[in-house]
């Protein structure tokens, strides 16, 4: 019994890394500076609450798309037998997705494993950095010429810097698997 | 950004009930891995959450721009997009910032790389990215950003 307790342990800190060093953390800061550290976390719950919706949209998302959408239809739209037409489709997905990218992670992979290839994720998550939406501040702020220049570029850049990371992930494989 | 949500949610839970007469047990099996996958990443999520406040109140927007502003050339370029990676935060939050940045004679390649390092890599995020999509796209993915970053803000730079 008490030699499962070091394994537990192990797997505790393996599964909840992240979690434990935020609150190792957020102990080191309220020791410090408790009211910036109070301040810092009332500033994490409102970012939490600002965004809570849109996890349950994403996770909602996620069961639809694991239970009712086939490997084949996926593979068909979004996999290497679809050719540029997935990269297409993934930089105008890309474009029109809100929020934080990292709330969608779980969308994406959830995708993937269903037979989406991995320059249409990274494509998905470089046209992502457009930002629809923010463009009118982002005029306000830096310019029409910063605002459309970097717009341009961004949906540019999204398809070959998706193609590289699948390239750089190909030549990984074999090696790892 | 709400509005938008709501409608995505509205949506989702429009397809969910269209799909719940179609097949009530295909449609429990969606809320199931729903719920599933909600359980699985809200850990993660809530220390991502923990991590965006502790470096809003710890790493402010003044300090950033002690270390951007004025400075140019290429090591201004890497510590604009460095810094973008490491920083985290809402878009909104970036363009005031850079804006400040352009005013105070920060070097507008250096901005620009700043700007779009914010929004496309994430140093903090990368252990929940890493847990998603395992290490290696990850860490390929960041870095190939952060290089885009870097030749995104130098064209930017160029042509304002």
């Amino acid at each position: 019994m008490s030699a499962r307790h070091p394994s537990k342990f192990r797997r505790l800190l393996r599964e909840h890394w992240l979690p434990l060093g935020t609150v190792l953390l957020y102990g080191w800061a309220a020791l410090t500076a408790s009211e910036r550290a109070l301040q810092a976390l009332l500033i994490g719950l409102r970012t939490f609450g600002s965004v809570a919706l849109l996890i349950v949209a994403v996770m909602g998302l996620v069961g639809l798309t694991q239970v009712w959408i086939g490997r084949e239809a996926v593979g068909r739209l979004l996999g290497h037998e679809a050719g540029f037409k997935a990269l297409l489709i993934a930089a105008f997905a890309g474009t029109l997705l809100i929020g934080p990218a990292y709330l969608i992670f779980p969308l994406l992979m959830s995708i993937h494993r269903q037979g989406a290839r991995w320059a249409v994720i990274a494509t998905v998550l470089s046209a992502y950095a457009l930002k629809l939406p923010m463009i009118p501040l982002e005029i306000e702020f830096l310019g029409w010429g910063f605002s459309l220049g970097r717009s341009l570029l961004t949906l540019l850049f999204a398809i070959p810097c998706g193609l590289a990371v699948e390239a750089v992930m190909a030549i990984g494989r074999p090696r790892s698997e | 950004m709400y509005d938008v949500t709501l409608i995505y949610l509205l949506l989702i839970g429009l397809a969910y009930l269209l799909l719940w007469r179609r097949s009530p047990k295909k449609t429990r099996q969606s809320l199931h891995v729903a719920l599933a996958s909600t359980r699985k990443m809200l850990p993660m999520l809530s220390a991502i959450f923990g991590l965006i406040g502790l470096f809003q109140v710890f790493v402010p927007p003044g300090l950033i721009e002690s270390w951007l502003g004025g400075a140019s050339g290429w090591r201004s370029l890497l510590a604009g997009g460095a810094l973008g990676a490491l920083v985290i935060g809402p878009p909104p939050a970036a363009f005031p910032l850079a804006g400040s940045l352009l005013d105070a004679g920060a070097w507008p390649p250096a901005v620009a790389a700043f700007v779009v390092a914010w929004i496309s890599v994430g140093i903090v995020t990368l252990p929940f990215e890493a847990e998603i999509f395992g290490a290696r796209f990850a860490i390929v993915r960041n870095t190939l950003a952060f290089v885009t970053a870097l030749l995104i803000g130098l064209l930017i730079g160029s042509w304002t």
